[in-house]
């Protein structure tokens, strides 16, 4: 009797011994690529989204402790289409599974082609431009479009009864496609709009905006550009005072930092948001990314981070599946991140056969008091619209 | 239409000041010392910075912030004069580089140290409007400037032709063996140089940012459209340095009021090079130009 229950002893803790040793020999060390601009004229938004990036890679540490783990390596493109690409050449070279980050469609599409012919997946939320998706490429995912920001900016337009609105836009490849997409749904409506294109450089907006004022004399003024951009307006039209109802602008502009930085120019203006400001989380995971979040980087989330942590979160499960499935090292993570359907901070994503996110949808947030109220559309509102007003 | 015209001469007005003003300190330089400084536009960020510092650190007023920005500038100009003034073979084309590199690094400093979010005062004197016959419109931070850059301007230039400094700076200028000869000392003439361009990044700085905003990408924009006035100045021309920022300020805000304001930087250019074709050492170039 003994005997039996020595050996009974010897063969369990072989048998948990073998266990533990597989289970060992399956955890495995992630290496996921990140490139984006850190420096040059993107780096603003750049570093917002590596936040995000970081709190996913943190996070999912957490999630997935004892089995696997994740590292990201981060190259700076230094806003440059080409750095972007030999960035991502670096990336492949050191072994990386897949690749997230990228800021500005310029940027993503030759980096994103650089990532195809690698045979690496490449997830982004930094470029909105439609010539990124219609390239087909299988590698390519992206969580947002064009058609979400777009919607959120007509939807609300709308709601104000606006009959003429003059949208100013920077000519860049992402801004260009929702201004003129926006242009085309407004004008189908019966909506007079006048396009102002206008060039990066710019930073005296007043001769356009008095342009605007004395020509178009429109309800709202769309503005579809950067910060930068958003400030150099909204000052052109606080000393010009042209006799609109609103301000509406998409990405960037809704935000904490704006709200902070430039109060009194910012009070009543439309952006596109995906939260409120202060920020109120309720699902666990939102509450958890919002409180890493604060941990690293002691503050709250803005929606850079989020898309940031959204993208990267969806690949690093992806990467778990695959690798469970076998199919990881045989080029089985785009099929695999194909197969995603997940509800997230920023809503539910799947993926098409091009990469695009077809469910995105944006929110419109206004500037109230130093806050960030959601006020666009009714079912995610969480306070009321304050309109007509104007900064000035 | 009257009225936009108007006020488009107003606004390139207003824009040429701005652009004479972060100019003329590389117009100075380039003067006496034959360099062009390729980090000066980096020099009057980091003056934008030292405002911003010391009105988010002790809520002072970004105009007292000027003597701190001065004496930082300053010391950050000379430092730019040490390292240039080892160059002893090919200066022309290593100070190219070198401030290149400078540019760069300073660039990079200030992203470390204030992050790439943008900026700009939060005093709102400087973003009040200023009505002049209910047609002219322009930000109080405009007008300022535009006054300010002005009277510097015009201080630098009666300071290089009427004080003993400011002749050996234009003697330099001309002939550097001939003014070593008759006295003058080069290494105290150039260093003067740059601390005087240094004191003209300072008020640039402050003027950015009261009246624009700041980001740390934005040096090399400045430096670049610096560059562009300076050689459509002549090299080394001060009353030229204003005549030629404003010739761009106000072709610019007329393309933008008449054609596209994504075509103004594409009008500037075609100014600069109609200019150069015309006259290829630029509108009072001729040799050394210096306070001509």
């Amino acid at each position: 009797m003994k005997r039996m229950l020595a050996n009974l002893v010897t063969v369990s803790t072989l048998a948990l011994s073998v266990a533990l040793g597989a289970g060992a020999a399956q955890a495995k060390d992630f290496l996921l690529g990140s490139e984006l601009p850190l420096t040059g004229s993107l780096a603003r938004v750049g570093q917002g989204m590596h936040e995000g990036i970081s709190v996913a890679v943190e996070m999912a540490n957490r999630s997935y402790a004892g089995k696997h783990s994740f590292k990201v390596q981060t190259i700076d493109d230094e806003t440059s289409p080409a750095k972007g690409v030999a960035a991502v050449e670096k990336l492949a070279g050191d072994g990386v599974v897949a690749i997230t980050g990228g800021y500005g469609s310029n940027i993503i599409g030759p980096a994103s082609e650089a990532a195809q012919k690698a045979g690496l997946v490449y997830i982004t939320s930094g470029g909105v431009s439609p010539e990124l998706t219609q390239r087909g490429y299988p590698t390519f995912f992206r969580i947002n479009n064009t058609d979400g920001y777009a919607l959120a900016m007509i939807g609300l337009l709308q709601d104000m009864g606006a009959r003429k609105v003059s949208i100013v836009y920077l000519n860049k490849d992402a801004t260009s496609s929702l201004a003129k997409q926006v242009n085309g749904a407004l004008t189908a409506k019966g909506v007079t709009v006048g396009m102002h294109e206008f060039d990066g450089s710019t930073s005296d907006f007043k001769p356009l905006m008095n342009k605007v004022k004395l020509q178009d004399r429109p309800d709202a003024i769309a503005m579809v550009g950067y910060e930068n951009d958003y400030v150099g307006i909204l000052r052109a039209a606080k000393v010009l005072k042209p006799q609109v109802k609103a301000m509406v602008g998409v990405w960037s502009l809704a935000t904490a930092q704006m709200a902070k930085e430039f109060p009194d120019l910012m009070e009543t203006v439309y952006g596109t948001s995906m939260l409120p400001y202060p920020v109120e989380f309720t699902h666990p995971e939102a509450v958890e990314f919002a409180a890493t979040y604060k941990k690293l980087f002691n503050k709250d989330p803005d929606y850079l981070g989020q898309f940031g942590y959204v993208q990267t979160r969806l690949l690093i499960d992806a990467v778990v599946r695959a690798d469970e499935a076998g199919t990881l090292s045989k080029g089985g993570l785009p099929d695999e991140l194909r197969k995603t359907d997940a509800n997230t901070l920023i809503g539910r994503v799947t993926f098409d056969k091009n990469g695009d996110n077809l469910n995105f949808t944006h929110r419109m947030g206004q500037h109230q008091g130093g806050k960030v109220v959601l006020v666009w559309p009714q079912d995610a509102a969480n306070g009321k619209m304050n309109f007509p007003a104007v900064p000035w | 239409m009257f009225e936009l015209t108007l006020q488009a001469l107003f606004s390139g007005l207003l824009a040429g000041g701005y652009y004479a003003t972060v100019a003329v300190g590389l117009a100075l330089v380039f003067g006496t010392m034959r360099v062009i400084n390729l980090a000066h536009g980096e020099l009057v960020l980091l003056a934008a910075y030292v405002a911003y510092a010391a009105e988010t650190t002790y809520g002072v007023n970004p105009v007292m912030a000027i003597p701190v920005a001065l004496v930082i500038v300053g010391a950050a100009s000379a430092i730019v004069y040490a390292l240039l003034s080892r160059i002893h073979q090919d200066r022309e084309i290593n100070s190219l580089i070198l401030t290149f590199g400078l540019g760069i690094i300073l660039t990079n400093a200030i992203l470390s140290i204030w992050k790439a979010d943008i900026h700009s005062t939060s005093d709102p004197w400087f973003q009040d409007s200023m009505v002049v016959a209910d047609t002219l419109f322009a930000m109080n931070a405009e007008v300022a400037s535009f006054v300010g850059g002005l009277v510097l301007m015009a201080g630098v230039w009666w300071w290089l032709n009427h004080s003993w400094q400011g002749r050996a700076v234009r003697a330099l200028s001309s002939n550097r063996a001939a003014a070593t000869l008759m006295g003058v000392n080069p290494r105290r003439i150039e260093i003067l140089s740059f601390l005087t361009a240094a004191l003209l990044a300072t008020f640039a700085g402050f003027a950015i940012y009261t009246g624009k905003t700041v980001f740390p990408a934005l040096g090399h924009v400045l430096t670049v459209k610096a560059f562009i006035i300076t050689v459509l100045a002549g090299m080394g021309s001060i009353p030229g340095v204003l005549v030629g920022a404003v010739m761009i300020g106000v072709i610019e805000s007329l393309t933008v009021t008449y054609l596209s304001a994504s075509l103004q930087e594409l009008a500037g250019m075609v100014l600069f090079l109609v200019v150069l074709f015309v006259s290829p050492s630029g509108l009072f170039g001729g040799g050394r130009a210096l306070a001509r």
